[in-house]
């Protein structure tokens, strides 16, 4: 295995789900704030797509990070163990809120669609973080 | 399907995505265990070959207290710099990381330890499992 392609790899299949699942952030919040708005079904809409296709994206990027690191979970160099720690977290909650929100559709209340988007914003911040200590990674790895 | 039964299903689906991601690094470590890397493997220098382990192991205990003791904590389980005990890294990687050292992180050891010397501190990194 080529470490520097799984490299290359890992940074081109990452920022795929990290956009996405912001996306997902803001249209949920928005729809979240225009509840009663002819707008927020459409952007509830794009909210569950988006959050779906990051957990979908997302898929590729772990089993990109695995291979390159020769199926290290946490790593010792500390940025990188920083890096899993929010990775970790972050990908288990990609999916599961795609499946839940995948399967619920439209029969949610306003209240448990307000607690689906509060983990939505927790994840979106798990993910950035991930992102943040991924970022240092280049600087320890060059 | 009712919030509360997707609630369900999608921990079970957040569980079932982080046991492949697991039992995948688990196939992987093994491979990696078991088959040689991409790069050539570490050779020592060709005059340490004659030279017993537990010699080399003692050198690079000395070594280690001169050189990595400070950062490494004086067990090697780590303080300023990583815990050295089971590291998975190939030899050749830490005979990379010693020379060179990593930015804003380790120094660079390449004028101040020859080869014997990296060789010795393998070694004695290498005993610490």
């Amino acid at each position: 295995m080529d470490t520097n392609f799984w490299v290359n790899v890992h940074g081109g299949t990452t920022h795929f789900p990290i956009a996405m699942i912001f996306v997902a952030c803001l249209c949920d919040t928005a729809a979240l704030c225009f509840w009663h708005k002819p707008a927020a079904v459409s952007l509830r809409t794009a909210g569950k797509y988006s959050a779906i296709i990051a957990a979908l994206g997302s898929i590729p990027a772990v089993i990109s990070g695995l291979v390159m690191t020769r199926g290290d979970m946490l790593g010792q160099d500390p940025a990188l163990r920083l890096h899993h720690l929010f990775a970790w977290p972050a990908f288990t909650l990609m999916i599961a809120a795609a499946v839940w929100r995948g399967l619920t559709r439209e029969q949610v209340s306003r209240r448990g669609y307000a607690g689906y988007v509060g983990v939505i914003c927790v994840l979106t911040g798990l993910i950035a973080a991930t992102g943040y200590w991924g970022g240092e990674l280049l600087k320890a790895f060059p | 399907m009712k919030p509360l039964a997707a609630f369900i299903t999608s921990v079970v689906a957040a569980g079932t995505a982080l046991g492949a991601a697991a039992a995948l690094a688990a196939v992987l470590r093994h491979q990696e265990a078991t088959h040689s890397h991409e790069l050539p493997p570490y050779v020592p220098p060709a005059d340490m070959a004659s030279v017993p382990h537990d010699v080399l192991v003692e050198n690079g205990k000395k070594l280690y207290f001169e050189n990595c003791a400070h950062c490494h904590g004086d067990d090697a389980h780590g303080d300023e710099g990583p815990d050295l005990h089971g590291i998975w890294v190939s030899d050749r990687r830490i005979s990379t990381v010693i020379k060179r050292g990593i930015p804003d992180e380790m120094p660079t050891f390449a004028t101040k330890l020859h080869d014997d010397d990296i060789a010795g501190l393998i070694a004695y990194v290498r005993s610490l499992d």
